[in-house]
């Protein structure tokens, strides 16, 4: 139903382009301007309608239980925030540490995984070493296992080494993630020119020192997708806390607010109002990784 | 143009020797994966040759041998049909996230200005918002008699042209012939923002150049779009898709919050992966949930295989 | 350079947290799911007052994450708890297991506390070599709640509901017929309640003590018959339970009644139909059934570290008079035990139920219920059922090929080596 499937793949006649404008052929003449604005609504409306659910819960939030469970639900803010952040913070009242530590571990897992990743993919992309495709294979492997069954052997290997309810137990196991290989990977092999690398190793600079002044500052776009993906992927992680975590206090946000559902008398607004705090994080690091991401390197576009 | 010209350093003998590099710079992953990865892989490898229910304790595991999979393989007739679903679903909402992406992507690049980055960020939310949320959001949405897409479906009838394409009445999603699109579409509506960002992101590295000099040589945006955009994205292609792939394949959050669990009426909307946890924790038979997730393992390796030998040749 | 100074940064999160200071206290860990979380709380302040050397750790999670949790506790004998709480519907897996204390040996000796709880509970609480191994803090017996205004619009009155099954679908069909109103919001719902029709004490629902599935029998038969029969009446409104069509079925007068554990009066009152307050009645299930919805307990793991406290700490939790009439009064839980069920306050009318008496019917409800085995694949057993059932509703399916299809698939499924 998504109305930007009904987009038109077909011709769009472009309006002015971006920077200088070249000088015009003849042959193309203004007629796109109304199909410009129409492919433009199309996708305006697709995103209201990727936005809707989002908008719900910002409204239920400031809602009471049964406005939000009544049929057609409440479209318009109502009157019960403050109602439902009290309510929020008397069922949970760890909910501000919890928030916390869901920050700490997110940062710590992604900035390791910056560290771990780009220096994996260095190695897969640009060096060549015995059993180098072997190793990709393995590390591709891991990839495809569910994580619900990582769930009985992480609980034993946390208890033997001794680093229940520690957030170490979160961060390090995800500290380098076969995703972010493969995106390293994939990004330095399309992007990263070779003579640079090699006019860097005839220069006589370490492979260090070359991931650190060569290949990083080009991975831009690349580590914005990757700290993206893995803060979001940290943040929703709610397996493993649920087995490494014993106290409360201790909880990340998402097993934090799924506490709150119980059997019918789930305080929804107040849920809703704890998940609409949780996701502004996620949106503050999206703005800021966006512009890595998609304005990308303007200067400096690295030709294929 | 290049962003970075090391300077000459100083002549020292380099702290890692050359030769030893590349094994230094996996070696965080390999110690980590030794230490957290190889561990529960050899435990799931050996739980799927035992009987085990975890609640007896872990010394109550005893083998089997390849029973397990007999059993996964030629019995287990829910795990067929989750399969079934798993493929259905996937190709379903899969198909659509890629060739939607795609030139969204483009569109976006080309059409939006300054509020490209918030149009992109709206279609993103889905892939941050939290499946609470979205279970309670959607079970509204999408409830036979008051909800929005029932609601949207009665007035675009009225519409002359799309009104033939709507259905005739409003549909009761949980009847087992319409499950499986209820999530489909809420898979598409997760994911497509994040293909979109991911195809946007590799637009960018495209040489404008590159693409004024084919606008002033009189090629249309399709034209562009066809014959340099999406050439160049191959790579990118490769990588969404193989990321998507593994996704679905893989999925349990939407399936399982939409069905409420249960997976549906005449089990329409379980997933191989429900399916799996509903073997290990509600039969109480871990060895079998271990076989059945080598099994969808395979069959995901086997997928992306194919997905390399179509998208993957270098650029 | 000095940039290259930070690359440390992130493995300072490798650094050990420093755990909680040693006190000298001992640390009793209670976990639990909402909303026995709630009366976990009230026991906590009481208990707490009386044991001022132990700190009491509550821990919540929802009710899945909840046993999943302790399934991987008990499994790895890591971040085992002191107290636990086990739901109705996961019982049998975890007291038919090892994992769980043996309540009736002599530190603890619950079998002479037992005669004091209500009786049906003994049968679920008892796993493994026959012992006691988890005490009951509430129970939900089950009650028939209907709306008595929308029944008067056809003529129709409690006892039409109640005299037995036949009667029940015919005045579910003078009700449709006669007003457009269901009865009742899913024919699943009757099948649930007929396969516990006529049990006695020590019989299974889904399979008898040897352990072989009874899905066969002329019990899961008439289940399945009446259901259908319901079904095809188009008695049912076809909704699923707890969904916001369910509850707004109740709230625009489209459903005339559920069948549902006694707690279902509160989630009436408090959210679903609150502006409906005097219209609805309970009564007992019909043709003298006896069920019951759900059923909280609490056990100590073999493997947990304070067991004398904790076996204290649930006494309080389940013996306690003041408490389970405390829990009842605030959170609407059933008392298991028999002293609180005594309590003159059951005799208070309900404003809600048009001032019934209401809590007395219940009481009789779970006086009358037998004492159920329970089985560790019982909720297998459930799923394989209701597919089976479903295929009968959906499907047309004859109703002995799915009953014998059930109990293939249960003896697959149910592998027992």
């Amino acid at each position: 139903m998504n109305p930007s499937s009904a987009m038109p793949a077909a011709a769009l006649p472009d309006s002015a382009p971006r920077g200088a404008a070249p000088a015009r052929p003849r042959s193309r003449a203004r007629e796109g301007r109304g199909a410009l604005l129409a492919g433009r609504a199309i996708v305006l409306a697709g995103a209201v309608v990727m936005l809707l659910p989002f908008w719900f819960m910002f409204v239920f939030a400031t809602h009471s239980n049964s406005e939000i469970l009544s049929m057609p639900p409440p479209l318009w803010f109502g009157t019960s925030l403050g109602d439902n952040l009290r309510e929020l913070l008397d069922r949970l009242p760890t909910f501000w540490q919890n928030l916390g530590w869901s920050f700490y571990v997110a940062l710590a897992t992604t900035l390791l995984n910056l560290v771990f990743c780009s220096l994996a993919g260095h190695a897969f992309a640009l060096l060549e070493f015995a059993g180098k495709e072997r190793f990709y294979a393995a590390v591709m492997m891991t990839m495809l296992l569910p994580a619900f069954l990582f769930m009985v052997p992480t609980a034993l290997t946390m208890s033997w080494l001794g680093w229940t309810n520690e957030e170490r137990a979160l961060i390090v196991p995800a500290a380098c993630s076969a995703l972010g290989i493969f995106l390293m990977r994939q990004y330095i092999e399309a992007a990263i020119p070779r003579e640079l690398v090699e006019a860097a190793r005839l220069d006589g600079c370490s492979e260090f020192a070359i991931w650190w002044r060569v290949v990083l500052p080009l991975l831009g776009p690349a580590l914005g997708t990757l700290a993206l993906i893995t803060f979001i992927g940290s943040w929703n992680n709610f397996i493993s806390p649920l087995v490494v975590m014993r106290d409360m206090d201790r909880y990340t946000l998402p097993l934090a607010l799924r506490s709150l559902q119980g059997s019918g008398q789930t305080p929804w607004g107040a849920l809703c109002a704890g998940a609409a705090i949780a996701v502004l994080p996620l949106l503050v690091m999206f703005a800021l990784a966006s512009r890595r991401l998609i304005d990308g390197l303007t200067a400096g576009a690295v030709k294929h | 143009m290049h962003a970075a010209t090391p300077h000459r350093p100083h002549r020292r003998r380099p702290l890692i020797p050359a030769r030893w590099a590349p094994y230094v710079f996996i070696s965080p992953f390999f110690l980590l994966f030794a230490a957290f990865g190889l561990f529960p892989l050899l435990f799931s490898v050996a739980l799927s040759f035992h009987q085990w229910d975890p609640v007896g304790g872990v010394w109550s595991m005893r083998w089997v041998g390849l029973d397990n999979f007999a059993y996964a393989i030629a019995r287990d007739d829910w795990l067929r049909k989750a399969m079934f679903n798993t493929v259905w679903i996937a190709l379903v909402s899969g198909l659509p996230q890629h060739l939607v992406a795609l030139p969204l992507a483009w569109f976006l690049h080309r059409a939006f200005g300054r509020w490209r980055n918030a149009v992109v960020g709206a279609y993103f939310l889905p892939f941050i918002t939290s499946t609470v949320a979205i279970s309670l959001v959607f079970s509204s949405l999408f409830s036979k008699d008051f909800g929005l897409v029932n609601a949207a479906f009665a007035t675009l009838r009225q519409v002359p042209v799309l009104g033939w394409l709507m259905p005739g009445q409003a549909i009761d999603w949980s009847q087992p012939g319409y499950t499986k699109w209820m999530i489909s579409a809420v898979v598409f509506w997760r994911y497509v923002g994040w293909n979109t960002v991911l195809y946007l992101s590799a637009i960018q590295t495209i040489s404008p150049e590159l693409l004024e000099a084919a606008e002033i040589d009189g090629a249309s945006p399709r034209q562009r779009f066809l014959h340099i955009v999406l050439p160049l994205l191959k790579p990118m292609v490769f990588l969404a898709v193989t990321l998507s792939l593994i996704g679905n394949l893989q999925l349990f959050e939407e399936p399982f919050i939409l069905t409420g669990g249960t997976g549906g009426i005449d089990q329409a909307g379980k997933t191989a992966a429900m399916h799996m946890y509903a073997v290990a924790f509600m039969d109480g038979d871990f060895g079998t949930a271990s076989a059945i997730a080598w099994l969808l393992f395979l069959l995901i390796a086997g997928a992306t295989a194919i997905n390399k030998r179509l998208l993957g040749a270098r650029a | 350079m000095r940039r290259r100074a930070l690359l440390p940064l992130p493995f300072a999160c490798l650094a050990a947290r420093p755990a909680y200071a040693a006190t000298g206290r001992a640390t009793l860990t209670v976990a639990a799911f909402p909303d026995l979380d709630r009366s976990a709380k009230i026991a906590i302040e009481s208990w707490a007052a009386s044991h001022p050397q132990v700190d009491v750790r509550l821990t919540t999670r929802a009710f899945d994450d909840h046993h999943t949790a302790m399934t991987t506790a008990i499994a790895t004998g890591a971040n085992l708890p002191d107290v636990m709480a086990v739901d109705m519907d996961y019982l049998g897996k975890f007291t038919q297991a090892g994992g769980l204390e043996d309540l009736d040996a002599p530190a603890y000796d619950a079998r002479a506390a037992a005669p004091r709880l209500a009786r049906f509970t003994q049968g679920p609480a008892t796993g493994l070599g026959g012992h006691l191994r988890a005490l009951p803090a509430d129970i939900g017996p089950g009650a028939l709640f209907y709306r008595a205004d929308l029944l008067a619009r056809a003529g129709l009155a409690e006892d039409d509901l109640t005299r037995d099954w036949d009667a029940y679908i015919a005045a579910g069909v003078k009700l449709k017929r006669s007003t457009g109103i269901y009865l009742l919001a899913n024919a699943i719902d009757l099948k649930d309640i007929l396969i516990r029709a006529g049990l006695a004490d020590g019989q299974g629902v889904y399979f008898d003590d040897a352990g072989r599935p009874q899905v066969q029998s002329p019990r899961f038969a008439q289940a399945f018959t009446l259901a259908r029969a319901a079904r095809r009446a188009g008695i049912d409104a076809r909704v699923a339970a707890w969904s916001s069509e369910w509850s707004e079925g109740f709230r625009r007068d489209r459903v005339a009644s559920q069948m549902m554990g006694s707690w279902f009066a509160g989630h009436l009152k408090n959210w679903i139909a609150p502006a409906q307050s005097g219209l609805w009645r309970s009564a007992p299930l019909p043709a003298g059934t006896c069920a019951s919805w759900g059923g909280s307990f609490w056990a100590i793991p073999v493997r947990a570290e304070h067991k004398p406290l904790a076996w204290d700490f649930i006494r309080t939790l389940c013996l306690d008079r003041a408490q389970q009439l405390e829990a009842f009064r605030r959170l609407d839980a059933f008392p298991a035990l028999l002293a609180a069920q005594q309590d003159g306050w059951l005799a208070q009318p309900i404003a809600y139920l048009g001032g019934q008496a209401a809590r007395l019917q219940w009481r009789a409800a779970s006086e009358r219920a037998p004492a159920l085995h329970v089985d560790r694949y019982d909720q297998v057993a459930k799923a394989v059922v209701e597919a089976e059932l479903d295929q009968v509703l959906e499907h047309d399916k004859p109703i002995p090929q799915a009953l014998a299809d059930a109990r293939a698939a249960l003896e697959r499924r149910v592998r027992r080596y």
